[in-house]
């Protein structure tokens, strides 16, 4: 099975003297969706570069604590990251989108037929197949930031790390991500997501990890959200900071759903 | 090659060839087509240096085949700048500036007798027009085309090697010191 | 020829202009210059008529800067050679797709990494340049113009170049990541996805015209100084 473990894990970018992440523990098992929230500078986009194995491996830095990975031999993928900005993800090395999406599975050494399952396997899932053809350089924000998801999930990753998935995406566009996330966690995959859409957490979430300063402020079931500290650091939903700010009791509702089932009650 | 360094060679690369848009709003006659392989030399030593240089002649080229000859001196150009960020001349214009006029006579010195027995100094127009000045004046056949790759490389690579210095000056620390030789280049390390 | 391996596109494009400048002058020149425009018209090379006429505009420049240096026997000498290159170059522009010829290196086991440099600056460079036109469009709206003395030009363009490359460093990281998680790690052995189908008879063409510019140059040293 799938599972990353952080122990205590502080970490510092090079030449820097105070740490982007302190003492941070936590745990991803398979067929887990774990939302990570914080405001900028909080370390959500670092903890996820440490979970990719790529801090302090490929952008330099030193790291104390313990970061331990388990996949099972099959496993094709590994761990692999979507990172925020989908421009720079872009490989200058395909000029379909098609290619685009098989450049990762190309680099594992797979067979033409299994990548070419895969990627069209990706596409679909993204709701892209119709744009297989076209040139990743005249596509929109929302389109490539789609093609590179597609890219990462066509790789069959074991643990998938998303950072800010939904930046570049319009409302429908996040649904369909945040009902793609609980798929692949259904299908056996571990998940970590940064996201600011706190709103969609509830929704497709097991746990939640809020992050401040570098350090794991609280942690725990998707309701969290709805956490007074978490209303004040402008972290909750649009629920529950609207019952806070209407000076309604806590514990605040997280969802509609649960603000009709209180409402009564109040 | 870590992939670090393999990323920044295309990123350099386009650097030099996109600057001419630059160079164009503001009229002034430089090429700049260099910047790319110091800038990368100096962040990141020789290999990258000449990697960069190579890379960005073969796609120039695509726009123009004869520039492909002068990939010679890219790779000149990458040496002396590894020489100038081992002997500290980035930390501050006022020794960037006369290394770069240094390297405008080295490019010259290469780029004559490509120009002179490849094309008969005919390249680029800017060029040509130099040399045709240089015939005029009464220089020898060579003489005049060296005239004219100088008068065109003097200023180019000085103001070049000003535009690395401003650059690695400016980089933030945190950003530089992920480069294996940003610091050094600029004596903060 | 847009059929033709991706190598023997590059061997035609490559020989030509080295056995222009083997050859002696001015009947060699002449010959190869006119199989460089027999290739612009060659079909495949669609459209074709552009192609023609793209390698003569391109060439037209060097003969009048000729002209201007040399006697008439150097200029045809000279101008021959230089047309040849450009005509065989922007043939070969024509009948080459940049994907067919990342996909012939990555087959060939050049190693995803050499594919991956060439690749990737063509592709970056529309995108810097793009980047490059904006940051003059808002310093123009700041007040830039082309004008007044040198120190002050070379004032605005540091402005216009600064941005440019500190933003396009800043990108460095975040490629590097990228490329690192989707599997581009230096020493991989990439499956290339469309292969360009080779032949023996292909295989035997193209070192034949290597072969064809070594005994050239060989004959040029020896024989004729």
């Amino acid at each position: 099975m799938v599972r990353l473990t952080l122990d205590r894990v502080t970490f510092w970018y090079p030449a820097t003297k105070a740490p982007a992440l302190r003492d941070v523990s936590l745990d991803v098992a398979a067929g887990e969706v774990v939302a990570l929230v914080g405001t900028v500078g909080a370390g959500t986009s670092t903890l996820l570069l440490v979970a990719a194995d790529l801090a302090p491996r490929v952008i330099g830095g030193r790291l104390e604590g313990r970061v331990h990975f388990e996949a099972p031999e099959e496993a094709s993928g590994g761990r692999r990251i979507v990172l925020p900005t989908p421009w720079t993800q872009v490989s200058g090395m395909a000029f379909t989108v098609w290619d685009e999406v098989a450049f990762g599975p190309a680099n594992l050494g797979w067979s033409r037929e299994e990548i070419a399952r895969h990627v069209d396997r990706a596409l679909a899932k993204l709701g892209i197949a119709h744009l297989a053809s076209r040139e990743p350089a005249a596509l929109s924000g929302g389109e490539l930031q789609r093609v590179m998801i597609a890219g990462i999930l066509a790789m069959d990753p074991g643990l998938l790390l998303l950072d800010e998935p939904t930046a570049e995406l319009d409302p429908a566009g996040a649904r369909i991500l945040w009902q793609l996330v609980r798929e692949l966690a259904r299908g056996g995959a571990g998940v970590l997501v940064a996201t600011s859409d706190s709103d969609a957490i509830p929704e497709f979430a097991d746990r939640v990890i809020w992050l401040e300063l570098g350090r794991v402020a609280a942690a725990g079931a998707p309701a969290l959200v709805a956490d007074e500290a978490l209303c004040a650091a402008e972290l909750g939903t649009t629920v529950a900071d609207t019952w806070r700010m209407a000076g309604l009791a806590a514990p605040y509702p997280a969802t509609v759903a649960d603000a009709v089932r209180r409402w009564p009650a109040r | 090659m870590s992939i670090r360094l393999l990323a920044l060679i295309p990123v350099a690369a386009a650097i030099s060839l996109a600057l001419s848009a630059a160079v164009e709003a503001v009229a002034l006659p430089l090429f700049l087509d260099t910047t790319g392989t110091i800038l990368a030399t100096a962040l990141a030593g020789p290999g990258v240096g000449i990697a960069t240089g190579v890379v960005t002649s073969a796609v120039n080229s695509l726009r123009n085949p004869t520039f492909w000859p002068f990939v010679v001196v890219q790779i000149i150009v990458a040496l002396y700048a590894w020489i100038a960020a081992r002997a500290g001349l980035f930390r501050g214009l006022r020794t960037a500036v006369p290394a770069g006029l240094g390297l405008g006579v080295i490019a010259s010195i290469t780029s004559t007798p490509i120009s002179y027995v490849v094309f008969g100094c005919s390249t680029t127009s800017g060029i040509a027009l130099a040399t045709a000045v240089g015939k005029a004046l009464g220089l020898s056949p060579l003489g005049a085309c060296f005239f004219g790759s100088f008068v065109s490389d003097f200023g180019d690579k000085a103001v070049t090697f000003a535009l690395v210095t401003s650059v690695l000056h400016a980089l933030p620390r945190r950003t530089a010191a992920r480069f294996p030789w940003a610091l050094r280049a600029i004596g903060a390390s | 020829m847009r059929r033709l391996h991706p190598f023997t596109l590059l061997a035609i494009a490559g020989a030509l202009p080295a056995l222009a400048w083997t050859l002696p002058a001015p009947w060699g020149g002449l010959a190869t210059a006119v199989l460089a425009f027999a290739l612009t018209l060659t079909p495949g090379a669609s459209p074709r008529l552009p192609v023609f006429r793209t390698a003569l505009v391109t060439a037209a420049p060097f003969w009048v800067f000729l002209l201007l240096l040399h006697d008439v026997a150097s200029t045809v000498a000279i101008g021959l050679r230089i047309t040849t290159m450009v005509a065989s170059f922007v043939w070969l522009m024509a009948a080459l797709a940049p994907s067919r010829l990342v996909e012939a290196m990555v087959a060939a086991g050049w190693g995803a990494s050499v594919a991956y440099l060439f690749a990737a600056t063509l592709s970056a460079v529309p995108l810097l340049r793009a980047r490059a036109r904006r940051i003059v469009d808002a310093q123009r709206c700041r007040g830039l113009s082309p004008r007044g003395g040198v120190a002050s030009r070379l004032r605005a363009l540091r402005a216009l170049a600064l941005p440019l490359v500190l933003s396009a460093l800043h990108e460095v990281d975040e490629r590097a990541l990228a490329l690192e998680t989707r599997g581009l790690v230096p020493g991989v052995r990439r499956t290339p996805l469309a292969p360009p189908p080779d032949s023996a008879l292909q295989r035997i063409g193209r070192w034949g015209l290597v072969t064809v510019c070594a005994a050239a140059l060989v004959w040029r040293v020896t024989w004729s100084g």
